[in-house]
C-alpha cells in the first residue's frame, strides 16, 4: 500500500495549492466564457477601471445557464466591496422573468452603462426583400423563420415583439449563438435576424428597420420601427457593470467615478472603436432606472409573446 | 505574391517564431495533462496576447491550440485517459498498444498522425477556403442531424462484445446532456428545482471522471503494483515503407477531420469519432481495431488535429466560429483589430496568409518538440505511482472547475468518476458515455430545429437536399451492413459450435457403428 501512502501525501499537498487572495483585489466576474463578445470588451475595460481605482482586479468568468450563474454569483456576494459584475443585458432585463432565479432586478448596486448598441431587423442580402412592407406581404403565404442566439435572448424578444405588433408571420428558430444564426441564414435556413451593427458589417446583411427611437447615423435610410408604424420597440444590446447590495456608498461613488473615467478614456475609446461597440454612458441613478424600465418592457413582450411562464 | 511573401515576413519575426515555440509546448503540456485542454490553455495564455500584435498573439494561441490538441494523445496512450475529450477515441487502439509494450510506437503513430493532419488541413484551407465554407452554408439542422446519426453509429463498433452494454453507455452520456437549459424553448430540465443544475453538466468534468478518475480508481483497488506501473514514454516514428502501407488512413483520416472541422458547431472530438467509425468499416486492418491497431490511432490523431486548420475556415471566411476555441481566436482576432468576416480575405490578406503560414510552423514546431515533451512526461510518470496518481487527480479537478468557474462541475467530476468506476467493473465500455454527451447536443438541437423548419414533418428529412439524402442513404448502408455482419458472425459461431458437437457425437458413435 506504498503507492496509496504516497497518494494521500499529494493530495494533502492539493490542499495547500489554492492561491491566496489579496484582500483587496477586485473580482470582475464576466458571466460568459472567456473571448465572447462580453468578454473582450470586459477585459479591455479591466486594466483603466482598476488603475482609477488604484487597486488590482481579476476577471473571472463564470458561464453558463444564459450569463445567470455568473450574474447570481455578484447578488449572493452581499455587501463585499470587492466584487462587481460586468453584466450583459439579457442577465438583468429578461431572464429574471423567464425562470425563478436567485436574484432580480433589485438585488444589485448599480454603478453604469458603458455600451450599447441598438439592433436591427435585417435579411440575407440575396434575398429580394428590400423593405418591411414587402416582408410582411411575402411572409402572408408561408410564415418566415427568424433566428436567435438562443432562446430568450435579445434577437428573440426583438422579433417576437415585432411579430406580435405587427403583420408579419415569422416563427422562432433558436441557435447557440449569432455565428450559428448567421449560417442558418446564409444557406436560407432562416430569413430573418435581428441583431445590431457588428453582425450587420460583417455578414452579408441587409437591414429594414432598427429597434430605436432615431435614425441611426451612417444608417440615415433604414427606417426606424416606429416609422414602420408599429409601437415604438427599444431593442438594444448594453452591458455595463453592477456591484452586490449592501456596499457602502463611498465605495459605490468610487466605482462609479472609476466607471465614468474609464469610459471617457481614449483607450478604452479607441478599442470601442474598433470593436464596433457604441459607448453610452449611463451614472448609477440613470442606470438603475434604465433597467427597471427595460425590465418591465420585456416582461411585458414576453407576456404577450407566451413566452413567460 | 507579393502579399504571400510579405505574409512569410511577418510570420518569421523572432517574436513570432518565439511565440510558436512557446504557445506549442504549453500547449502540448495543457492537453497531456487530464482535464486540462485547449479551452483552458487558450484562456490562460489569452491575456498575455493583448500587448503583442496580431500575428504574435495568434501564433501564440495556434499554437496552444494545435499543441493541446496533439498533447491529449499522450495520456490517452499512456495512462488510458485523454488529456482531452478529442483524444478519447485515441484510447481504443493506444492503451491496448501500450499494454503490449508498444509504446513508442503507439507514441510515434500518434505524433506522425497528427502532424500530417494538421498540415494537410492546412493545405487544404489555403487552397479551397471559399469553397469548403459556401459547402459548409449547405449544412443546415437537418444536414447536421443526419451527420451526427452517422456518428453516433461509431458506438455499435467500439461496444464490441457487448452492444447492449455499449447502447446503455450511450444513452446515459446523452441523458447527461440533457440536463439543464432546454435548447429551444430555455426551459429547465432534470434540474430538480436546484438552481445550480440549471447550467447543465459541462463535457470536461464528465470526460475528467469517466477517464482519468475511474482510472485512478482502478488502478488503486488493482492492489497489484506490477499491474499498473506505467510503462517509460518512448517515440519512435514510423519508417517510410510503414508510412506508405498506411498513407490512405491517414489521409482518410485528415479529410474527414478537415471536413468535420470547416462545420460550424461540430468540433474535434466528434470528428475524431466519426473517423474511427469510417476506419472500422473501411481499414484493412479493422479485424484488429480496438485491439491494438496503429489505424486506430491514425484514424483518431489525424482527424482531430486535421480540425484545426479546417476550424478556421467558417471563422475567416464567414466569421462564424466552429466551436468555443475558434469563438476564442475570433475575440482575440477583434481585440487586435481584425474583424473576421465575409470581407476578412479581401481586406486583409497579408494578416490571414500570415495566419496560414503560422499554422504551418506550428505544425512543424509540434513534430519537434514532441520529443522533449514526450521526455518531460517520461520523468514526471518515473514519480512514485502515488505522486503522479495525486497529480492526476488535482489537474483532473482544477480542469473540471476552471472551464467555466462553476463548482458544481466539481461534485459532477466526483460523482462520474464513481460511476465510471462502477460501470468499468460491470464491463461497460465508457467511450459511448462521452459520444453520447459530446453528440447528445447537437442531435437534440439539430433535429428539433429540423423539425421546426420543416414544420413538423419529420419524413421531407430524407428528401430535404442531396447532402442529407446522402448522408441517410450511409446511414442506412451502415446499419444493414452491421446487421448482415452480425447475422454471419452468428451463423459462423452456430455452425462451429455445432461442428464440433457433431464430430463428437460421431465419434461416439462410430465404434458402435462401424465394423
Amino acid at each position: 500500500m506504498k503507492s496509496l501512502r504516497y497518494s494521500l501525501a499529494a493530495l494533502a499537498l492539493i490542499g495547500t495549492t489554492h492561491a491566496a487572495v489579496a484582500a483587496d483585489n477586485l473580482e470582475i466576474i464576466v458571466p460568459f466564457a472567456a473571448g465572447g463578445a462580453t468578454d473582450i470588451v470586459a477585459r479591455s475595460f479591466e486594466p483603466t477601471f482598476s488603475q482609477q481605482l488604484g487597486v488590482t482586479s481579476v476577471v473571472r468568468n463564470v458561464a453558463g445557464a444564459s450569463a445567470t450563474v455568473g450574474t447570481a454569483e455578484v447578488a449572493n456576494s452581499e455587501g463585499n466591496p470587492n466584487i462587481i459584475g460586468y453584466e450583459p443585458a439579457g442577465a438583468l432585463s429578461i431572464q429574471p422573468s423567464l425562470k425563478k432565479l436567485p436574484y432580480g432586478p433589485d438585488s444589485f448596486t448599480y454603478i453604469c452603462r458603458t455600451v450599447s448598441n441598438p439592433m436591427f431587423l435585417m435579411v440575407s442580402k440575396s434575398s429580394d426583400i428590400t423593405s418591411f412592407k414587402q416582408l410582411v406581404e411575402e411572409s402572408q403565404d408561408q410564415p418566415f423563420l427568424y433566428g436567435s442566439s438562443g432562446p430568450g435572448t435579445l434577437p428573440h424578444l426583438a422579433m417576437a415583439a415585432t411579430v406580435v405588433n405587427s403583420d408579419l408571420k415569422a416563427e422562432h428558430v433558436p441557435y447557440s449563438g449569432s455565428g450559428p444564426a448567421m449560417n442558418a441564414l446564409a444557406g436560407n435556413e432562416i430569413q430573418i435576424m435581428a441583431d445590431t451593427e457588428t453582425i450587420l458589417e460583417n455578414y452579408d446583411l441587409r437591414p429594414l428597420a432598427v429597434f430605436a427611437d432615431h435614425r441611426v447615423e451612417g444608417y440615415d435610410d433604414v427606417p426606424t420601427v416606429e416609422e414602420l408604424g408599429l409601437p415604438a420597440l427599444d431593442f438594444a444590446v448594453w452591458q455595463g457593470v453592477v456591484a452586490p447590495k449592501g456596499i457602502s456608498d463611498e465605495r459605490a461613488q468610487q466605482y462609479a467615478e472609476a466607471c465614468k473615467a474609464t469610459v471617457e478614456s481614449d483607450k478604452f475609446k479607441s478599442f470601442a472603436d474598433k470593436a464596433k461597440a457604441g459607448i453610452a454612458y449611463l451614472g448609477p441613478d440613470d442606470f438603475k432606472a434604465f433597467v427597471q424600465k427595460r425590465f418591465e418592457t420585456n416582461k411585458q413582450v414576453l407576456e404577450d409573446a407566451g413566452l413567460a411562464p | 505574391m507579393d502579399v504571400i511573401l510579405a505574409a512569410v515576413g511577418d510570420a518569421f519575426t523572432w517574436q513570432a517564431l518565439l511565440a510558436i515555440v512557446i504557445g506549442t509546448w504549453a500547449g502540448i503540456i495543457i492537453g497531456g495533462l487530464p482535464g486540462l485542454g485547449s479551452v483552458v490553455g487558450l484562456t490562460i495564455f489569452l491575456p498575455f496576447t493583448f500587448g503583442m500584435d496580431v500575428i504574435t498573439s495568434m501564433a501564440l494561441l495556434i499554437g496552444v491550440y494545435c499543441g493541446s490538441v496533439y498533447g491529449g494523445s499522450i495520456t490517452a496512450i499512456l495512462i488510458n485517459t485523454p488529456g482531452t475529450p478529442q483524444s478519447a477515441a485515441t484510447t481504443f487502439d493506444g492503451y491496448p498498444m501500450t499494454q503490449q509494450g508498444r509504446v513508442d510506437e503507439a507514441l510515434g503513430w500518434a505524433t506522425f498522425a497528427s502532424f500530417f493532419g494538421g498540415v494537410l488541413s492546412c493545405v487544404l484551407l489555403i487552397f479551397c477556403a471559399p469553397q469548403l465554407a459556401k459547402f459548409a452554408v449547405n449544412f443546415g439542422s437537418i444536414e447536421v442531424f443526419a451527420l451526427v446519426c452517422l456518428a453516433m453509429l461509431c458506438i455499435v463498433g467500439i461496444s464490441r462484445g457487448s452492444l447492449l452494454k455499449g447502447l446503455v453507455c450511450g444513452m446515459m452520456g446523452f441523458f447527461f446532456s440533457t440536463v439543464g437549459s432546454d435548447p429551444i424553448t430555455g426551459a429547465d430540465r432534470f434540474t430538480f428545482g436546484t438552481y445550480a443544475l440549471s447550467s447543465g453538466l459541462d463535457l470536461i468534468p464528465v470526460v475528467v471522471g469517466a477517464f482519468a478518475l475511474s482510472e485512478v480508481f482502478v488502478r488503486f483497488s488493482a492492489r497489484n503494483e506490477e499491474a499498473t506501473i506505467i510503462p517509460e514514454a518512448r517515440l519512435r516514428f514510423p519508417g517510410l515503407s510503414e508510412i506508405g502501407r498506411r498513407l490512405i488512413e491517414l489521409v482518410r483520416g485528415s479529410f474527414i477531420g478537415s471536413f468535420v472541422g470547416a462545420l460550424p458547431g461540430t468540433g474535434a472530438a466528434a470528428a475524431a469519432f466519426i473517423s474511427y467509425a469510417a476506419a472500422q468499416k473501411l481499414s484493412p486492418r479493422r479485424a484488429n481495431l480496438g485491439k491494438g491497431e496503429p489505424d486506430g490511432i491514425i484514424a483518431s490523431e489525424s482527424s482531430n488535429n486535421a480540425v484545426t486548420g479546417s476550424a478556421f475556415i467558417p471563422t475567416l471566411a464567414l466569421g462564424i466560429p466552429g466551436d468555443v476555441v475558434t469563438a476564442m481566436m475570433m475575440g482575440a482576432m477583434v481585440i487586435h483589430g481584425i474583424t473576421p468576416g465575409v470581407r476578412l480575405m479581401a481586406d486583409q490578406a497579408q494578416t490571414v496568409y500570415a495566419l496560414f503560414v503560422v499554422l504551418i510552423i506550428v505544425n512543424v514546431a509540434m513534430l519537434i518538440l514532441s520529443k522533449p515533451s514526450i521526455g518531460l512526461f517520461r520523468y514526471l510518470f518515473k514519480l512514485p505511482l502515488g505522486f503522479v496518481m495525486g497529480g492526476i487527480v488535482m489537474f483532473s479537478f482544477i480542469g473540471a472547475v476552471s472551464v467555466r468557474g462553476n463548482p458544481l462541475d466539481l461534485v459532477v467530476a466526483a460523482l462520474t468518476g464513481i460511476l465510471a468506476y462502477v460501470l468499468r467493473r460491470g464491463g461497460y465500455p465508457l467511450a459511448p458515455l462521452v459520444i453520447g454527451m459530446v453528440l447528445g447536443p447537437a442531435l437534440e438541437s439539430s433535429l428539433r430545429r429540423g423539425l421546426l423548419i420543416s414544420r413538423g414533418d419529420f419524413l421531407s428529412f430524407f428528401t430535404h437536399s442531396g447532402i442529407a439524402t446522402t448522408l441517410f442513404v450511409l446511414i442506412g448502408l451502415f446499419l444493414v451492413w452491421t446487421v448482415a455482419a452480425g447475422i454471419l458472425d452468428w451463423r459462423a459461431k452456430i455452425a462451429a459450435r455445432r461442428q464440433p458437437a457433431e464430430s463428437a457425437a460421431r465419434s461416439a458413435t462410430t465404434p458402435e457403428g462401424g465394423p
